[in-house]
C-alpha cells in the first residue's frame, strides 16, 4: 500500500474513531440519567478517541518511513558479493541508487548483469513486505489507540481536560518553531562567519568605514587585499529602508484610516485587494522597474535641476521598495483599526468631538500597538529586502547621507558575494555569513528596543 | 469545527512531508551545477540531449563557479552533483577540497571561448579603444600624467584625458562586480596587457609581483567604474537608456543586441564572432566544465551527455552552440579534449 | 488625502501593469510556418520511426521550397528560420501514426525566434543589415513565404504546456507553474496551522514572562531575516542535515513556510489582539473553558484579520527568489515536476531566468510570466476577499 493511500485510510480511521467515541459516550451516559451527567461534552470523546487513533500511529507512520530506505538498503547491501560490499561507502551509495533506479523502471547506466538483478529483485521483495507491514501495524496501532480510548469511556472521564492538555502541547511546540529556526539560522551562518573573523578582525569588520571586497579570485593573482568595514553596507542599508519607510508609511497610513472610516463600504472591498498586489508583485518585477523606469527618470529629473543624480540611485530603489511595501502597513493598519469598538467611537461623538477629532485622539491611539506592529513588519520587509536593491541599488559601496548616490545594501552583497565566481573559502564569500549574522544581530537588538517601546505605550481598550 | 481544520491541514502537510522523505531515493537524471556564464550554453546541450535520448534531461543549476564547485567537491554520491560548469579554472584550494572528500578523479573539459565586450548604444559613436586606454581610463592608479615612473589615483575624468583621440565624454562603465570571473578575466586580458604598455610596470613584474598584479588588477572605486551586478540583459537595457555609458559583458549578450548597442573596438578589432575566433580580438577566455569520474558509470546517461556535448554539431564551428554566441576552439584543441572526454583523462590531482 | 494616498499607489499599480501588459501579451501569439512535408519512406524506415532523421526531413523541404539556395552559408541561413522544434514536432507526429510514412503532410511548425521576432515588430527592417539578426537574404524568404500565405500568428500554446526551453519559440512556464503549486501547497499546509497555533499559544494562553518575551522578540527578528539567510538554513538542515533531494518543491516549501511564518505569526497576533476582551470575558462568564473561549468565540472572528496576514505571507512566498536560490532551484528544468520530490523550479525563478537570457525573445516572454504568475495572485486576493467577507465584524 502507498504511504499516501495509507494516510488517508488513517485520516478515515481516525475520524471514524471520533464518532465511536461519541457515540461510546452517550451510550455510557444514557444508564446514569443522560448526556448531561458526562463530564464533558459528548463530542470530547470522540475527539479524544480520534486524538489517540491518530497520533501514535503518526508517529510510527513517520519514524517507519525515516527508516525504512536506510534498512532495506543496508539489507540488500549485505546480499551484495563479498567484491562489490568492499568498495568504498560512497561507491557502493551509487550502485543503490543504480539498483533503485532499476526498481522503478528507470534507465540504467551499465549492462545490466545477474548480481544487479538479483539484487534489484531482493529490493522488491523487500519493500513490499516492509509496506506490508507498515500497514498493518499502522492500522493495529490506530485501532488499538481508538478501542483503548473507547473502552476508558465513563461519565466520568475528564476528557475535555485531556483533550485540551494535548492542544495546548501541540500550540507549544508550533510557537517553539521559531526559536527552531532562529537556533538553525544562527548555528548554519555562524561557523563560516567564524572562519571570516579568523581572517579579517571583528573590530575592522564592526568599524571600518570601508567595503571592497577586491581580492584575488585565482592562486595566481594577488590583487589588493581589500577592505571589510560593514559600516557603509549598513548604512546604505539604513538609507534604503528609512526611504523606503518615508514612501510607505504616510501613504499607508492615510490609506487605512480612508478606507476604515471614510470609505464605503464597496469602495473599500474593492480598494484593499487591489493594494494587497502590491505586496505580491515579485520583487524581480519591481527591480527591473526600478532599475530602468525610476531610476533613469530620476537621473534625468535631477540633471534639469542641475543635480549630480547617479543612475544607480539610492533614492530610486527606496522609492519602489516603499511601494512594494504600502500594503504591509495600509492592510494590516486597517484591519486593527477596523477592530476598534464602535462604542469608542460612539463616545467620542457624543462628546461632540468631529470625526476627524475622533480619528486622531480616540481611534489612532486605540489601534496604535497594531499599527506599529505593522510597520516594524514593514521595517523587516524593507531591510530584508534582496532583489529589488540587487536590481537598483548597485554594489558601489559609499557612506554619504546622500541619497542620489549609489549605495549598497547587505542583502546585496550576501547575494553578490553567494554567487560569484570566487573560490567558497576566501574570505570573501564568508563575509557574506559575516554579514548575515551581524544583520541577524542588529535587527535583534532593533526588536528588543522596539518591543520595550511597544510594551510601555500598549494599552487595551473595551 | 476551525481547529479540526488545522489538524487535518497540518496531519496533510505531514503527510506531503513524510512522503518527499521516502521518494527521494533514486535519481535518474544528470545534476549539473555552476557558473551562470556556461549556463546558456550548457541548457542547450542538455536541452537537445534529452529530445534526441531518452534520456531524461538534465538538471543544471546556476550557482556561480565557486558555488557549484563547492557543491561538486561536498562528495561523491547520488546527493551531489556529477558535473559543475566553470568560467575559470579549478583553484587548487579546490582540488585539495575535492581529493579530501573522496573526489579523486575530474575530468576537466574546455568547452570554448567566450568574448568579452565593451559596448555602448547606437545612438553615439563606437570607441576604438587600445588596452592602453582601458588600463587608463579604469585602474585605481595609473602612471602619472606628468611623467615619471610614479602612481597616482586615477585623476582621467573623460575618455579626452585619457587619449586626445577619444570623444570628450565622462567615463562612466558599467561591469560586473569582483566576486564575478568576467570581470576576473577582464583585468587580466584588457587592463594587466594595457598596463604592460608601460615599460617600468612590467619591469615591476619581475621585481615586486604582488604590486605589480596590484596596479594592473584593481579597478577604480570613484564612481567612473560602476559595479552592475551580473545580470546582463539589465545593463544592456541601461547602456540603451545612457548614451554615453559604457558596459562589459558576454559576446552573446552583443550578438542578441546588435540593433540597440556596438561593441567598441579594442586594438582595432571589433568584436565579431570571426574576429573572436580568429583571435584577433583580444579580450576572450576559456570556458570549463569538470565532471566527476566516479559518476561516469552509475549515473544514466553521462556517457552520452559527454558526447554530445563534445560532438561536432554541438561545438563545433557550425555547431548550435556557436549560434547561441560561444567562440569554438581551434580544432587541434578540440580533438585534444574530445579525446581526453573519450578516455576520461583525470586531471593531475597535487 | 487617504483617498489621495490610495490613488497614489493604485496608480502605480496600474502603470505598473501597464507597462508589464505592454510588453508581455505579444508572447501570447507565436508566429508558425505551414510546411508541406514529404514522409518519404527513403529517409523514414517503419522499423526505426524513433531514430530516424527528423531535421533532415525539415532541411529538404526548406531547401525544396527554396530551390535557388545553394551555397552552404545560404543553406544555414535558410535553416535557421525554422525552430529546432519542427523536427521533434514532426517526430511525434509521425510516431503517433505511422501511416503518414509516404505522405505529403501540410504542418504549421514554429517559426525561428528571430522571424518571430520579425513579425512582431520587434526586429527593425530599416536598419543596416549587420546591426540585425536576419540577413536581407532572410527577410526576403520570410517575405515570400507570408506572400504564399504561409505565416500566421497564432495563439502560443506551447507557452502554457511545456516546460522550460533554451529555444524561446518552445519555452513554456507549465513546469514552473507546477513546481510553484507544488511549493506553495506545502507552505500553505504549513505555515496557515503552525503560525495560526503559535499566534493563538502566545496571545492566550503564554504565561507573560521572559521566555515569552524571548520568542516574540525572535519572530519579529525572524521577519527581518533576509530571505537568502533562510536559504542558507535550507541548505545546512533540510539538505545536508535531513538529506533531502535538491531542488524538490518540498524543500522548497519548507523555507518558504519558515520564511512566511513570522509574518503570518504578527499579523494573527494583531488580529487576536483587537478581539475585544469582552467577548472572552462573556464566554468565560457563561462556562467555557479557555479553550473553547479561544476556538469557538476569539478565533472566528480574528479569523479575517489572520487570513489577512496569510494571504500577504503567501504571496510574498510566491513571489520569492533569493531563497531557492540556496537550495537549487534556480535551475534549467526541461521536464514537468511530477511530485513534491521531482526537481522543479517556480515561477519567479523562470521569471528571473529568462530576465537573464540573451535571445530577445525572452523579453516578452518574461513580461508574459509575470502576468501569469499575477494572475494567481490576483486569484488568491480574491478568495481571500471571499473568506473576509463572510467572516468580517465590526462592534
Amino acid at each position: 500500500m502507498s504511504p499516501y493511500s495509507l494516510m488517508i485510510l488513517l485520516l478515515c480511521l481516525s475520524s471514524a474513531a471520533y464518532y465511536l467515541g461519541k457515540k461510546k459516550a452517550f451510550a455510557v451516559s444514557a444508564d446514569v440519567g443522560g448526556a448531561r451527567q458526562l463530564h464533558s461534552r459528548p463530542t470530547y470523546y470522540g475527539a479524544l478517541a480520534a486524538r489517540w487513533c491518530g497520533i501514535p500511529a503518526l508517529i510510527l507512520f513517520a519514524g517507519w518511513l525515516g527508516l525504512e530506505d536506510h534498512i532495506i538498503t543496508g539489507m540488500v547491501v549485505s546480499e551484495l558479493p563479498e567484491t562489490l560490499q568492499n568498495l568504498p561507502a560512497d561507491r557502493i551509495n551509487l550502485l543503490v541508487n543504480d539498483i533503485q533506479n532499476m526498481v522503478t523502471g528507470n534507465i540504467v547506466s551499465r549492462e545490466v548483469d545477474d548480481v544487479m538483478r538479483a539484487a534489484a529483485d531482493h529490493y522488491r521483495h523487500l519493500q513490499n513486505i516492509s509496506s506490508a507491514a507498515l500497514a498493518v501495524l499502522v492500522l493495529a496501532v490506530g485501532i488499538g489507540g481508538m478501542l483503548w480510548v473507547r473502552s476508558r469511556i465513563v461519565p466520568s472521564l475528564r476528557a475535555r481536560n485531556h483533550v485540551e492538555r494535548i492542544i495546548r502541547y501541540l500550540l507549544i511546540f508550533c510557537s517553539t518553531i521559531a526559536i527552531f529556526t532562529t537556533i538553525g539560522i544562527v548555528l548554519s551562518v555562524l561557523y563560516e562567519a567564524i572562519r571570516f573573523f579568523h581572517a579579517v578582525p571583528v573590530t575592522e569588520f564592526l568599524f571600518g568605514l570601508k567595503w571592497s571586497p577586491q581580492m584575488a579570485i585565482r592562486a595566481d593573482q594577488v590583487g589588493s587585499s581589500g577592505a571589510f568595514g560593514a559600516i557603509p553596507v549598513f548604512a546604505g542599508t539604513a538609507m534604503i529602508s528609512a526611504i523606503a519607510m518615508l514612501v510607505a508609511v504616510p501613504i499607508g497610513l492615510m490609506s487605512a484610516i480612508y478606507m476604515s472610516e471614510y470609505a464605503d463600504r464597496r469602495f473599500r472591498d474593492a480598494a484593499k485587494p487591489l493594494m494587497e498586489i502590491l505586496a505580491g508583485i515579485p520583487t524581480v518585477v519591481y527591480g527591473f522597474f526600478a532599475a530602468l523606469i525610476v531610476a533613469p527618470f530620476i537621473r534625468d529629473a535631477g540633471t534639469t535641476i542641475g543635480l549630480d543624480v547617479s543612475s544607480e540611485s539610492a533614492l530610486a530603489a527606496g522609492l519602489v521598495m516603499g511601494i512594494m511595501i504600502i500594503p504591509f502597513v495600509s492592510s494590516l493598519s486597517d484591519d486593527i483599526i477596523n477592530a476598534v469598538p464602535q462604542a469608542l467611537r460612539d463616545g467620542a461623538y457624543g462628546l461632540g468631538a468631529t470625526q476627524s477629532e475622533t480619528i486622531k485622539q480616540v481611534v489612532l491611539p486605540a489601534a496604535l500597538p497594531g499599527i506599529v506592529g505593522g510597520v516594524l513588519l514593514a521595517i523587516s520587509r524593507a531591510i530584508g529586502e534582496t532583489m529589488i536593491v540587487v536590481m537598483a541599488a548597485g554594489l558601489a559601496a559609499n557612506l554619504t547621507a546622500n541619497p542620489l548616490a549609489t549605495m549598497t545594501t547587505v542583502t546585496v552583497q550576501i547575494v553578490t558575494l553567494l554567487v560569484g565566481d570566487q573560490e567558497f573559502d576566501s574570505p570573501k564569500t564568508l563575509a557574506a555569513f559575516a554579514l548575515g549574522l551581524v544583520l541577524f544581530i542588529v535587527t535583534l537588538l532593533l526588536n528588543v528596543i522596539a518591543l520595550h517601546v511597544v510594551r510601555k505605550y500598549r494599552e487595551q481598550y473595551e | 469545527m476551525f481547529k479540526k481544520t488545522i489538524l487535518l491541514a497540518a496531519a496533510l502537510g505531514l503527510i506531503f512531508a513524510l512522503g518527499a522523505g521516502n521518494a527521494q531515493a533514486a535519481r535518474d537524471y544528470i545534476s549539473i551545477v555552476g557558473s551562470s556564464t556556461v549556463y546558456p550554453f550548457a541548457t542547450v546541450v542538455a536541452e537537445q540531449f534529452g529530445k534526441t535520448t531518452s534520456y531524461k534531461t538534465p538538471k543544471i543549476e546556476s550557482t556561480g563557479s565557486g558555488g557549484g564547485l563547492k557543491l561538486f567537491c561536498a562528495g561523491v554520491g547520488v546527493e551531489h552533483p556529477d558535473i559543475t560548469n566553470a568560467s575559470r579554472a579549478i583553484k587548487s584550494s579546490e582540488k585539495e577540497m575535492c581529493v579530501k572528500n573522496g573526489v579523486k578523479e575530474i575530468v576537466e573539459v574546455k568547452i570554448g571561448y567566450d568574448g568579452i565586450v565593451m559596448a555602448n548604444s547606437k545612438k553615439s559613436a563606437p570607441l576604438k579603444l587600445t588596452r592602453r586606454d582601458i588600463f587608463l581610463a579604469l585602474a585605481k592608479e595609473v602612471p602619472d600624467p606628468k611623467g615619471g615612473e610614479k602612481l597616482v589615483a586615477n585623476p582621467y575624468k573623460t575618455w579626452k584625458d585619457v587619449n586626445p583621440s577619444l570623444p570628450n565624454v565622462k567615463i562612466e562603465v558599467l561591469g560586473p562586480p569582483p566576486t564575478s570571473g568576467t570581470r576576473d578575466a577582464f583585468a587580466e586580458l584588457a587592463m594587466e596587457a594595457g598596463a604592460k604598455t608601460f615599460d617600468w610596470i612590467k619591469a615591476m613584474k619581475k621585481t615586486d609581483k604582488k604590486a605589480y598584479k596590484a596596479v594592473c588588477h584593481t579597478v577604480r572605486e570613484d564612481g567612473a567604474y560602476i559595479e552592475a551586478g551580473e545580470n546582463d540583459n539589465l545593463i544592456v537595457q541601461k547602456l540603451e537608456a545612457n548614451p554615453d555609458a559604457f558596459g562589459i559583458f558576454g559576446f552573446s549578450f552583443l550578438d542578441q543586441n546588435t540593433d540597440k548597442i556596438q561593441g567598441s573596438y579594442i586594438e582595432g578589432v571589433q568584436p565579431t564572432f570571426d574576429g573572436i575566433a580568429a583571435g584577433d580580438y583580444p579580450v576572450s577566455r576559456p570556458l570549463f566544465f569538470y565532471v566527476k569520474k566516479a559518476h561516469v558509470d552509475v549515473i544514466p546517461g553521462m556517457k552520452e551527455y559527454l558526447k554530445e556535448f563534445t560532438s561536432e554539431k554541438a561545438w563545433g564551428p557550425d555547431g548550435y552552440l556557436s549560434e547561441k554566441g560561444m567562440i569554438p576552439m581551434p580544432d587541434a584543441e578540440r580533438k585534444q579534449y574530445h579525446n581526453a572526454v573519450e578516455n576520461l583523462t583525470p586531471l593531475m590531482m597535487k | 488625502m487617504g483617498l489621495a494616498a490610495i490613488l497614489a499607489s493604485l496608480a502605480f499599480l496600474s502603470l505598473l501593469f501597464i507597462s508589464i501588459i505592454g510588453k508581455g501579451y505579444t508572447a501570447f501569439w507565436q508566429t508558425y510556418v505551414r510546411l508541406d512535408v514529404h514522409l518519404s519512406a527513403d529517409q523514414l524506415d517503419r522499423t526505426e520511426l524513433e531514430t530516424a532523421d527528423y531535421p533532415g526531413i525539415v532541411k529538404k523541404t526548406l531547401r525544396s521550397m527554396f530551390p535557388e539556395v545553394k551555397s552552404r552559408g545560404d543553406k544555414r541561413k535558410l535553416y535557421a528560420l525554422i525552430s529546432s522544434g519542427a523536427a521533434f514536432q514532426i517526430r511525434e507526429m509521425v510516431l503517433e501514426d505511422p501511416d503518414l510514412v509516404g505522405k505529403t503532410v501540410s504542418v504549421w511548425v514554429p517559426a525561428d525566434d528571430d522571424v518571430d521576432m520579425l513579425v512582431k515588430g520587434h526586429i527593425e527592417r530599416d536598419v543596416p543589415e549587420e546591426a540585425r539578426r536576419l540577413t536581407d537574404k532572410q527577410l526576403a524568404w520570410v517575405d515570400a513565404l507570408t506572400g504564399e500565405g504561409r505565416v500566421e500568428k497564432r495563439f502560443n500554446r506551447t507557452l502554457f504546456t511545456h516546460g522550460d526551453s533554451r529555444e524561446p519559440e518552445l519555452a513554456g512556464i507549465w513546469g514552473a507553474t507546477v513546481g510553484s503549486f507544488l511549493t506553495l501547497a506545502i507552505t500553505l499546509l504549513l505555515s496557515f496551522p503552525i503560525g495560526v497555533a503559535s499566534a493563538v499559544y502566545l496571545e492566550e494562553f503564554a504565561p507573560k514572562n521572559r521566555w515569552t518575551d524571548l520568542i516574540e522578540v525572535n519572530i519579529n527578528n525572524l521577519a527581518a531575516v533576509p530571505s537568502i539567510v533562510f536559504g542558507l538554513l535550507g541548505l545546512a538542515v533540510f539538505l545536508n542535515f535531513f538529506g533531502l533531494p535538491r531542488s524538490a518543491p518540498v524543500v522548497g516549501g519548507l523555507v518558504l513556510t519558515l520564511m512566511t511564518l513570522p509574518t503570518i505569526i504578527i499579523a494573527s497576533r494583531a488580529a487576536l489582539l483587537a478581539v475585544p476582551p469582552s467577548i472572552r470575558e462573556a464566554a468565560l462568564g457563561v462556562g467555557a473553558s479557555k479553550m473553547q473561549t479561544v476556538f469557538h468565540h476569539v478565533l472566528p472572528l480574528a479569523l479575517p484579520g489572520m487570513l489577512t496576514g496569510t494571504i500577504i505571507g503567501m504571496a510574498r512566498a510566491l513571489g520569492e527568489t533569493a531563497p531557492l536560490l540556496m537550495i537549487g532551484m534556480v535551475a534549467f528544468i526541461v521536464d514537468i515536476p511530477g511530485g513534491f520530490t521531482d526537481p522543479s523550479t517556480a515561477l519567479p525563478v523562470q521569471i528571473y531566468l529568462w530576465a537573464d537570457s540573451p535571445e530577445k525573445a525572452f523579453v516578452e516572454r518574461t513580461s508574459a510570466a509575470t502576468l501569469v504568475l499575477l494572475a494567481f495572485l490576483i486569484v488568491m486576493n480574491a478568495l481571500a476577499v471571499v473568506l473576509r467577507r463572510r467572516f468580517e465584524r465590526r462592534w
